[in-house]
C-alpha cells in the first residue's frame, strides 16, 4: 500500500481503516506495532447501513404510554396488579394499575400502534421498527444507561459509538467519527462516561459538538492570532518537524503527527460549515421546529445530526434529557406522567419526524440507521401507596420499548410482546446484548468478532452474549 | 506449546489412539460424537478455518457452514456432507486434497477429526455455531511459564563482552547475537540526560544539569552516569513520576463515578502515600501488604490505613448500594467485589481472576470457587471515610488539652476577679459572681438584625422595625425570624430583654425556637394561659405550667426574662436576674436537631396571627446551649444592666494582671493552633464491616448461591499455600492479613515477576511481557524469560528495593542505546522485542503539561496535599463538573495533583491519551489525531504557557532574537541550539514574536518525543 494512501484517514472500508488506526499508533514503523489494536480484518458480511444516529431518552420512556398498546390496561385501570410476587420496584411503591394518558391509534399503512404522545412521529410510522419486548438488568438509571450504551452496567467500558469508531474508522477526514450532542438543559448522569472510549484508545471517545458558539473545543485559538502569524507558524512547524525527521531516520509515528496537522486544518474549515444551520432553507428550519419554543433545542440537534451523517460521521448520539436534577429535565416521570412525558415528547416529536422524512428524502436512509432508545421503561401501575392511583410511574426494567429505522429493517413492524398490562416482556424477549448484536449486524459486523483484548479477555460490545434479532431484518 | 496437547483442542485420548496403535483399546476408546463434542471440537475448527468465507448473506460458493440446515443442504456444487459416508462428502474431499481452505490447508489432525465426525454420522451441536462460548482451543495449565517457581538463572557467556555494563546486558546481548543483531551505539549525552530525567522524574533537566552532566561525562563517564542516576532517584519528583504509573494501574479516581459521582475530597492521602512510599523506597512487599491490609496490620498508624485506599480507589455506585430492592443491591455489591478482587489480582499477580466470576477461567487455571475465595478474603472491605490519628498525635492532643484547660482556668480567674471588682466599684454590689457565659447566638438589634456570634441572622417580617437599638414589635405589624439553624440544641437557656407595650395583651412571644414546620416550639410567652404572667410556651401547653410568680407590672423599662431547660425536663424561669416563681419538671423535653429549627422574635410559633404576636420592643435576645445556673443568669442581668462589656472587664485588669493575661492568652492560642495539627483527619480508605460469608454464585448471580467458601488464594500459584485454613465466618482482619501474606510471599513468583516487568515496561515502552496486567494464556509471552527471572530474584535479594532495580535498568548499556532505526535490524525484528535500540517515547499527557509549565518557568513544585481543581462544580442530586482552565500558581502544580474525576475528564489531557480512571490502565496507548493537534495549537493553557515562556526568556536573555531563540530551544529540547535552528527561528521571532515561536516549539515533534 502506498504511504499516502495508508496515512489517509478517509480510506474506505473496515480493513483499510483498521490498518490506518494501526499506523497511527505508537511504534514508529508500520511493522513495529507491538500489539494490534484491532483484529478486524474486513466487513464480516455486506453491511446494510454505514452510519448511525442514536437518540437516547434519559430517565425512562413509558412504553405503555407510547409504543406498547395494552387495551387490557384500560380495563384494569384502578385495580391491583395480579402477580405471584410483589413487584420489586426501585422506590418500593406499588400503586394500582394505571391506563395510558394518551389514546393509542393504528398508524400509517402498516397499522403500527403509536399513542398520541407522538402525533408527528406517528405520521412516519411505516418507517419504524418497534421492539416491545426489551428488558434490562437493572432499574437503577445510571448503570442501566451505561448498559444501554456499552453493554455493561459498570464504568469503564467503550460505548457503541466508540466501538464503531474503533472497528470501522471514519468516512471523513474532516470531522470526528463519533459525535455527541447533549441536551442543552444538561448532560446525562455520569457525563462523559456515557460516551467513553473505556479501554479503547482515547481517540474513540465521543466528541461533544455544540449547536452554538465555538462548535468544537479548541477548533480555533482561544485568543486571536493574526492570520500571517498562524500561517508562518504552521510553515515553521512543518520545517522543524521535517528536519527532525531527517535526523531521526524513518518513523511513521513522526510522519503521522505531521499529517495530523494537515487534517487539523481541514477540520478547521469543515466543522464551522457543518455546524452552521443558517445554510439550511427556511422550510427545513420550519420542519425541524427550529422556530418553536419547545422544539428548537432538539430540532437543532436533529438537523445537526443529519448534516453530520451526510458528511460521513460514523456515529451521532443525541440526548433527550439530562441528569437527575430538580426540577426534572428528563423522562423520569415519577410524579406526574402527563406533565412530564407531555413536556418531554413535545420537545422531540416534531424534530424526530422531520429527521426521518429528511433522511428519506435525501436518500440517506439507504445507509443510515436511526436508533431510539431509553435505559428502561416505566411501570404499568402508579408509583403510589398500595390501593391508590397516583399520577406517576416508577422504573421498569422488565419490559420496555425501543425503535429502529433505516435500511435493512422491516418498517412499520413491531416485534415481541409484554404481558397483558405491559409489566414484563414475555415473548421474543430482547436484551441489550441482542439489540447491540443486531445493530452491529446491520453494519456488517459479526458482534462476536469485533473484539479488543483488555485485562485477560477479548472484550466485545456484547460481552459473551447476544443474538441478532433476525425477524426485524428485511 | 507442550501444554496445548494435553488440555487443548485435541483431547489426549483421541490423539493417543491415532498415533499409538499399541495402546490397549479400553484406554483409548474414542468418545462418541454428540452435540457437546461437536461444540467442543468441530465448531471451533469450522469457525477458525471455514466460516470467514462460508457464512452470512452471500457465502462463497453458496455454501454456509455456520448453520445445520445450510451446511447439510450444500452450495453451488451440491451436497458437501453425507453423514456416515466420508467418501461421498465433497467437503472432506476438498479438504483432504488441500484445496480448502485455499491458502492454508488444514493440519493433518484437523482433517482426521473432520473425517471422524462425518464417519460417525455428522451430529450437529449448537445451531448456528456459537464460536466464542465454546471451550478455548488452547489454554494455560499449571505448567504455564508464569506459574513456575522463581529460580535465579545463570548469567550467559555474553557477560564478558565489552558492551556489557551489567547482567541485564548479558541477557539482552545473547538474544541479539542469536538473531545476528547488534546493539545500537550509545545515545548522545544530552539525549541520555533528557531520557533519564523524563523516565525518572517526568521533567526535563535544567540547563545547569545539562552543563554539569556533559562536562563531567568527558572526565569520568561511568561515575557521572551513576551519580546522576543516584541524584535523580533521590529527587522528591521521582515519587511523583512513578506514583502516576501506579495510579494508572490501580484505577485511582477522586469521585464516585456512576450516577452521583460525588467528589472524594479525602482520597488524595492515598496518592500522597504512594509518592512518599516510592520516594523512600518502601520495600515492595511491604508496599503491597499495606495496601491490602494496612488498616488491620497496623490500625494505629495513619499511613497504613491510608494505604488501603488502593482497595477502594475504584468507582462506587451509591444509588445502587442504597436502592430499595435487596436483590439488586446484592448484584451491585458483587460488582464492587469484582472491581476489588479483579484489580488486586491484576495489579500484584498479573492474574485476571475476575474472569472466573461466572465460570472457571476459560484460559488460565483459576477455578470459579477460587474467585469466590478471593471475594471472601476481601468480604469486609467497604468504601468510606474514616478518621485517623497517629499515637504520638493522640498523646500530644491530650497534653495540649490538659494545658489548655489550665490556661483557660487561669484566664477565667483573672477575668472573674476583674469583672467582680468592676461590678463592685460601679454598683456597690460586692458579690462573687461567676464569669459571664458566652451564648451560642445573640441578637442586640443595635445596627442590624444579625447574630453577633454565629450565622443565625434574622430577617424582619413584614413590617417589624428596628429603632433605637431595639426591634419594635407591634400587633399586626410584624415579627422577625431566622433561617434554619445549623447546630442542634437539647438543654438550653432562652434570654430576652423586653419592654411590653401594655400588660393586657395575651399570647405573644418575646423569643421562640421552633421546628421548621412551626408545630413544636419552646418560647418565652406573655399572658397566654394566665394573664399578666410570663410562661414557658409550648405546643398545646405540653410543657407549659404556671410558675406561680407575681404578675408583671412594668411597661416603663426593659425587663430581663430567662428560661432554662435542663436535661431532666426541669424548666426554670428568671426575671431580672432572680428566680421567677418555682421551677417545674416535664417528662417530654423537646430537642432541636441541627438544620431542623429556627428562631422567631415577637411571634409565638407558626404562621403570623394577631393572637400570637407580642406588642412592645425587644432590646436583646440570647440563646445558650445549656441550662445556666442562677448566678450565671444574675451575672448576665447585672452586666447587661450596667453595660459592662468584655472589653471593659479586660481594661480593668492591673498592668501585671494584663501582662499575665496576655501571656496566657498567647499560650492558649498557640496550643489551639498546634492542636489543629494533631487533630484526627478524614481519609478515604477501607472502612471495614463484618465480613460476609462468601458463596460460589452460579453464573455469578447472587440469587443462586452455591456452597459457602472460606478466604483463600489460587492453588495454581506455586509457593505459599492457597488454603488460608480459615472458616467461612473468619473475621475481616484475619482474612485480609492472610491474603496479604499469600500475595507477598517471597516464594510467590508472580508477585516479583509482575512488578519488575512493570518497571521495565515504563523504562522501555514495552514490558518483557507486553501485557503487564496479564501473565496468563491471553497475555504476552516474555521476550527475555531469564532476564525477567533474574530481575525478579534481584528484587527479592535486595530486600524488595524498587530503586535498586531502577538503577540496574537505567545504567545498563541496553537502556543507553540510541533510538534510531537501523533498516537491517528492522528486517529481523520489526517490533524491537530484542532491544536493538531504545524505542522513542512520546510524552504522556501529564509529562507534557508539566514540561510546558517547566519551560514557561511556571511550575509550582509543591509536594503533596489536596489536589488542584480544574473545574467548577455544583451538586443537584448528582455532582456536576465543568472543566475549566484556571489561572494561578496554585493550579500550576504537577499534573499528578489534578483532582481525577470520573465524569469530568480534561479534554486536553485526554487528547494525549490520559486513561479513563474507571478502569485499570496497565499500559497507555499512544495515538495521533487531528483533535490532538488542535488542542496543542489552540488550547488556552498552551497559549498562556507560550506567553509565559516568552516573558521568561526575555527577562533572562534580553531583547536579542537570536539569544531568545537559543534559550527557547534549550528549554524545549534540552540541548544547545545549532546554527540550523537559529537562522529560521530568529527570523520568525523578528516577524511574529517570541510567544508565537514558543507555541511552535510546543507543537514540534522534537518537543513531544524523547529519544
Amino acid at each position: 500500500m502506498h504511504r499516502r494512501e495508508v496515512l489517509s484517514f478517509a480510506t474506505r472500508g473496515i480493513g483499510a481503516v483498521a490498518l490506518t488506526d494501526l499506523l497511527l499508533r505508537e511504534g514508529v514503523a508500520a511493522h513495529e506495532v507491538t500489539a494490534p489494536e484491532s483484529n478486524v480484518t474486513g466487513p464480516h458480511f455486506p453491511p446494510r447501513v454505514r452510519r448511525v444516529i442514536q437518540i437516547v431518552l434519559c430517565g425512562g420512556l413509558s412504553q405503555v404510554d407510547s409504543f406498547d398498546y395494552k387495551p387490557l390496561l384500560r380495563r384494569y385501570h384502578g385495580t391491583p396488579l395480579i402477580s405471584p410476587h410483589r413487584p420489586d420496584v426501585f422506590f418500593g411503591q406499588v400503586g394500582l394499575l394505571r391506563k395510558s394518558d394518551w389514546a393509542f391509534k393504528q398508524r400509517g399503512q402498516s397499522g403500527l400502534w403509536i399513542s398520541d404522545l407522538f402525533p408527528h412521529l406517528s405520521q412516519v410510522a411505516d418507517e419504524l421498527t418497534v421492539i416491545n419486548s426489551m428488558y434490562a438488568e437493572t432499574s437503577n438509571h445510571t448503570p442501566a444507561t451505561f448498559q444501554q450504551n456499552s453493554g455493561f452496567r459498570l464504568n469503564g467500558f467503550p460505548t457503541c459509538g466508540a466501538w464503531l469508531s474503533y472497528g470501522m474508522g471514519n468516512e471523513t477526514d474532516e470531522l470526528p467519527s463519533y459525535v455527541v450532542i447533549p441536551d442543552p438543559r444538561g448532560v446525562p448522569a455520569g457525563g462523559s462516561i456515557n460516551w467513553s472510549n473505556g479501554f479503547l484508545s482515547a481517540r474513540h471517545q465521543g466528541v461533544v459538538l455544540r449547536g452554538s458558539g465555538q462548535p468544537l473545543d479548541d477548533l480555533f485559538p482561544e485568543e486571536p492570532i493574526p492570520p500571517a502569524t498562524e500561517l508562518a507558524s504552521r510553515q515553521l512547524l512543518a520545517n522543524l518537524n521535517r528536519r527532525h525527521l531527517q535526523q531521526r531516520g524513518t518513523s511513521d509515528a513522526l510522519l503521522a503527527r505531521m499529517r495530523s496537522y494537515e487534517l487539523a486544518a481541514k477540520m478547521q474549515s469543515a466543522v464551522p460549515v457543518v455546524a452552521n444551520l443558517d445554510r439550511e432553507t427556511a422550510l427545513t428550519h420550519r420542519q425541524y421546529g427550529l422556530g418553536g419554543k419547545a422544539t428548537a433545542d432538539f430540532g437543532r440537534a436533529c438537523l445537526l445530526a443529519r448534516r453530520l451523517v451526510e458528511r460521513g460521521v460514523r456515529f451521532v448520539q443525541l440526548f433527550s434529557g439530562g441528569a437527575f436534577v430538580r426540577p426534572r429535565i428528563n423522562w423520569d416521570g415519577h410524579e406526574d406522567m402527563v406533565r412530564n412525558h407531555g413536556r418531554e415528547a413535545a420537545r422531540i416529536d416534531r424534530p424526530l419526524a422531520a429527521l426521518i422524512r429528511d433522511l428519506r428524502q435525501r436518500g440517506l436512509f439507504d445507509d443510515t440507521l436511526v436508533l431510539f432508545t431509553s435505559e428502561f421503561g416505566r411501570t404499568p401501575f402508579a408509583q403510589s401507596a398500595a390501593s391508590t392511583l397516583g399520577t406517576g410511574r416508577d422504573h421498569n426494567q422488565n419490559g420496555f420499548s425501543v425503535w429502529l429505522a433505516g435500511a435493512g429493517l422491516r418498517g412499520g413492524f413491531s416485534y415481541g410482546d409484554t404481558d397483558d398490562v405491559g409489566w414484563k416482556a414475555v415473548n421474543q424477549r430482547v436484551h441489550w446484548h441482542d439489540f447491540h448484536a443486531t445493530v452491529l449486524h446491520l453494519l456488517g459486523i459479526d458482534h462476536r468478532r469485533l473484539t479488543f483484548y483488555h485485562n485477560g479477555i477479548q472484550r466485545r460490545l456484547t460481552n459473551v452474549h447476544g443474538n441478532v434479532v433476525k425477524k426485524i431484518l428485511s | 506449546m507442550k501444554n496445548a496437547v494435553a488440555t487443548g483442542l485435541f483431547p489426549l485420548l483421541f490423539l493417543v489412539q491415532l498415533t499409538v496403535s499399541t495402546t490397549p483399546l479400553h484406554a483409548s476408546e474414542p468418545l462418541a460424537w454428540n452435540a457437546a463434542r461437536f461444540d467442543r471440537e468441530l465448531a471451533p475448527l469450522l469457525a477458525t478455518h471455514c466460516l470467514t468465507c462460508h457464512q452470512g448473506k452471500a457465502p462463497k460458493g453458496g455454501l454456509d457452514l455456520s448453520q445445520r440446515a445450510a451446511a447439510f443442504s450444500g452450495g453451488e456444487s451440491g451436497r458437501v456432507i453425507t453423514p456416515g459416508k466420508p467418501a461421498a462428502s465433497l467437503l472432506l474431499a476438498r479438504v483432504e486434497a488441500s484445496e480448502m481452505p485455499p491458502d492454508k490447508p488444514l493440519p493433518l489432525r484437523a482433517r482426521k477429526r473432520l473425517r471422524a465426525w462425518i464417519t460417525s454420522g455428522a451430529v450437529w451441536g449448537t445451531d448456528p455455531i456459537q464460536v466464542l462460548p465454546s471451550p478455548a482451543p488452547q489454554r494455560a495449565d499449571t505448567e504455564w511459564w508464569s506459574l513456575q517457581p522463581l529460580t535465579r538463572p545463570p548469567l550467559p557467556a555474553t557477560q564478558h563482552d565489552n558492551w556489557v555494563r551489567n547482567p541485564i546486558d548479558a541477557f539482552v546481548l545473547r538474544r541479539l547475537r542469536a538473531q545476528q543483531l547488534t546493539p545500537a551505539i550509545e545515545i548522545s549525552p544530552s539525549q541520555l540526560l533528557r531520557r533519564l530525567h523524563f523516565d525518572l522524574l517526568g521533567l526535563p533537566p535544567t540547563s545547569t544539569d545539562l552543563l554539569d552532566f556533559t562536562n563531567h561525562l568527558e572526565k569520568n563517564r561511568e561515575t557521572t552516569i551513576h551519580s546522576t542516576v543516584s541524584r535523580l532517584l533521590s529527587s522528591r519528583h521521582f515519587g511523583e513520576r512513578w506514583a502516576r504509573h501506579w495510579l494508572d494501574v490501580v484505577r485511582f479516581g477522586e469521585s464516585q463515578g456512576f450516577e452521583r459521582d460525588k467528589l472524594r475530597p479525602h482520597s488524595y492521602h492515598y496518592r500522597d502515600w504512594v509518592i512518599r512510599a516510592l520516594n523512600r523506597d518502601l520495600p515492595y512487599n511491604e508496599f503491597a501488604r499495606l495496601q491490602i491490609a494496612g488498616d488491620v496490620l497496623a490500625p494505629d498508624d495513619p499511613e497504613s490505613v491510608i494505604a488501603t485506599g488502593f482497595l477502594v480507589a475504584g468507582a462506587y455506585d451509591e444509588v445502587g448500594q442504597s436502592q430499595r430492592s435487596k436483590a439488586m443491591r446484592a448484584v451491585v455489591r458483587q460488582d464492587e467485589l469484582e472491581d476489588i478482587v479483579g484489580t488486586l489480582g491484576q495489579t500484584f499477580l498479573g492474574l485476571t481472576v475476575q474472569c472466573a466470576r461466572c465460570h472457571d477461567h476459560k484460559f488460565d487455571p483459576i477455578q470459579q470457587a477460587e474467585y469466590y475465595r478471593l471475594t471472601s478474603a476481601v468480604g469486609g472491605v467497604r468504601h468510606g471515610v474514616r478518621q485517623v490519628i497517629s499515637p504520638s498525635s493522640k498523646q500530644r492532643q491530650q497534653e495540649l488539652i490538659r494545658e489548655m484547660t489550665q490556661l483557660r482556668g487561669r484566664l477565667q480567674t483573672l477575668e472573674q476577679t476583674a469583672q467582680n471588682q468592676l461590678l463592685a466599684t460601679q454598683t456597690g454590689i460586692a458579690r462573687k459572681l461567676p464569669l459571664r457565659v458566652q451564648p451560642v447566638a445573640r441578637w442586640d438589634f443595635d445596627e442590624t438584625l444579625n447574630d453577633r456570634i454565629g450565622k443565625a441572622h434574622a430577617i424582619q417580617h413584614p413590617a417589624a422595625r428596628r429603632s433605637g437599638g431595639a426591634l419594635l414589635l407591634d400587633r399586626d405589624k410584624g415579627y422577625a425570624a431566622t433561617p434554619p439553624i445549623e447546630f442542634g440544641l437539647t438543654t438550653k437557656t432562652l434570654e430576652a430583654w423586653v419592654q411590653l407595650k401594655n400588660l393586657d395583651q395575651r399570647g405573644g412571644s418575646a423569643l421562640t425556637i421552633q421546628h421548621l414546620n412551626g408545630q413544636k416550639f419552646d418560647a418565652i410567652v406573655f399572658g397566654e394561659r394566665e394573664s399578666r404572667h410570663w410562661m414557658a410556651g409550648s405546643e398545646g401547653y405540653l410543657r407549659t405550667r404556671p410558675f406561680a410568680a407575681l404578675p408583671e407590672t412594668t411597661t416603663e423599662t426593659l425587663v430581663q426574662l430567662a428560661i432554662t431547660y435542663q436535661q431532666d425536663g426541669t424548666i426554670t424561669a428568671y426575671r431580672n436576674g432572680k428566680p421567677y416563681g418555682k421551677p417545674y419538671r416535664v417528662t417530654n423535653p423537646l430537642t432541636f436537631a441541627a438544620g431542623k429549627w429556627m428562631v422567631l422574635f415577637g411571634l409565638r410559633h407558626g404562621a403570623p396571627a394577631a393572637e400570637k404576636q407580642l406588642q412592645g420592643l425587644l432590646d436583646c435576645a440570647q440563646i445558650y446551649d445549656r441550662a445556666l445556673e442562677p448566678q450565671e443568669i444574675e451575672t448576665s442581668y447585672l452586666l447587661e444592666t450596667h453595660r459592662i462589656s468584655h472589653d471593659r472587664v479586660l481594661a480593668a485588669l492591673s498592668p501585671v494582671q494584663r501582662s499575665h493575661y496576655k501571656q496566657d492568652l498567647v499560650a492558649l492560642q498557640l496550643r489551639e493552633e498546634t492542636l489543629k495539627n494533631h487533630a484526627a483527619y478524614p481519609v478515604y480508605a477501607v472502612t471495614p464491616k463484618p465480613a460476609e460469608v462468601a458463596y460460589v454464585l452460579s453464573r455469578g448471580n447472587p440469587a443462586t448461591p452455591g456452597k459457602a467458601v472460606s478466604a483463600g488464594g489460587v492453588a495454581a500459584v506455586p509457593g505459599p499455600t492457597a488454603d488460608f485454613g480459615l472458616s467461612p465466618q473468619a473475621p475481616d482482619a484475619v482474612r485480609r492479613k492472610a491474603l496479604a501474606e499469600w500475595v507477598t510471599d517471597n516464594h510467590n513468583p508472580l508477585f516479583s515477576r509482575v512488578i519488575v516487568n512493570r518497571l521495565w515496561h515504563y523504562h522501555f515502552g514495552v514490558g518483557i511481557v507486553s501485557t503487564p496486567n496479564d501473565f496468563g494464556y491471553n497475555g504476552g509471552r516474555p521476550s527475555h524469560p531469564e532476564l525477567l527471572d533474574w530481575l525478579a530474584t534481584e528484587l527479592v535479594a535486595s530486600n524488595w528495593s524498587l530503586k535498586h532495580v531502577h538503577r540496574l535498568i537505567v545504567t545498563s548499556a541496553t537502556y543507553r542505546q540510541d533510538s534510531r532505526v537501523r533498516p537491517e535490524c528492522l528486517l529481523r525484528d520489526a517490533e524491537n522485542r530484542l532491544l536493538w535500540r531504545r524505542n522513542p517515547q512520546r510524552l504522556e499527557a501529564e509529562a507534557l503539561r508539566d514540561t510546558m509549565l517547566f519551560a514557561a518557568g511556571q511550575l509550582n513544585r509543591q509536594l503533596g496535599g489536596p489536589p488542584y481543581q480544574d473545574f467548577t462544580t455544583f451538586v443537584s442530586n448528582s455532582q456536576f463538573y465543568q472543566i475549566t482552565d484556571p489561572v494561578g500558581a496554585q493550579f500550576n502544580r504537577r499534573t499528578i495533583y489534578r483532582t481525577w474525576l470520573r465524569s469530568g475528564r480534561n479534554r486536553f489531557l485526554d487528547a494525549f491519551d490520559c486513561p479513563d480512571p474507571a478502569t485499570t490502565a496497565p499500559r497507555r496507548v499512544v495515538t495521533t489525531t487531528p483533535t490532538q493537534s488542535l488542542a496543542l495549537l489552540n488550547h488556552s493553557f498552551v497559549l498562556r504557557m507560550a506567553r509565559h515562556m516568552a516573558d521568561r526568556i526575555t527577562r533572562e536573555t534580553g531583547p536579542n532574537p537570536s539569544d531568545q531563540a537559543a534559550r527557547a530551544v534549550l528549554l524545549a529540547y534540552s540541548r544547545p541550539a545549532t546554527d540550523e535552528d537559529l537562522e529560521p527561528s530568529t527570523r520568525f521571532i523578528q516577524e511574529h514574536g517570541l510567544a508565537a515561536f514558543c507555541r511552535v516549539l510546543f507543537n514540534s515533534n522534537e518537543f513531544l518525543y524523547i529519544d
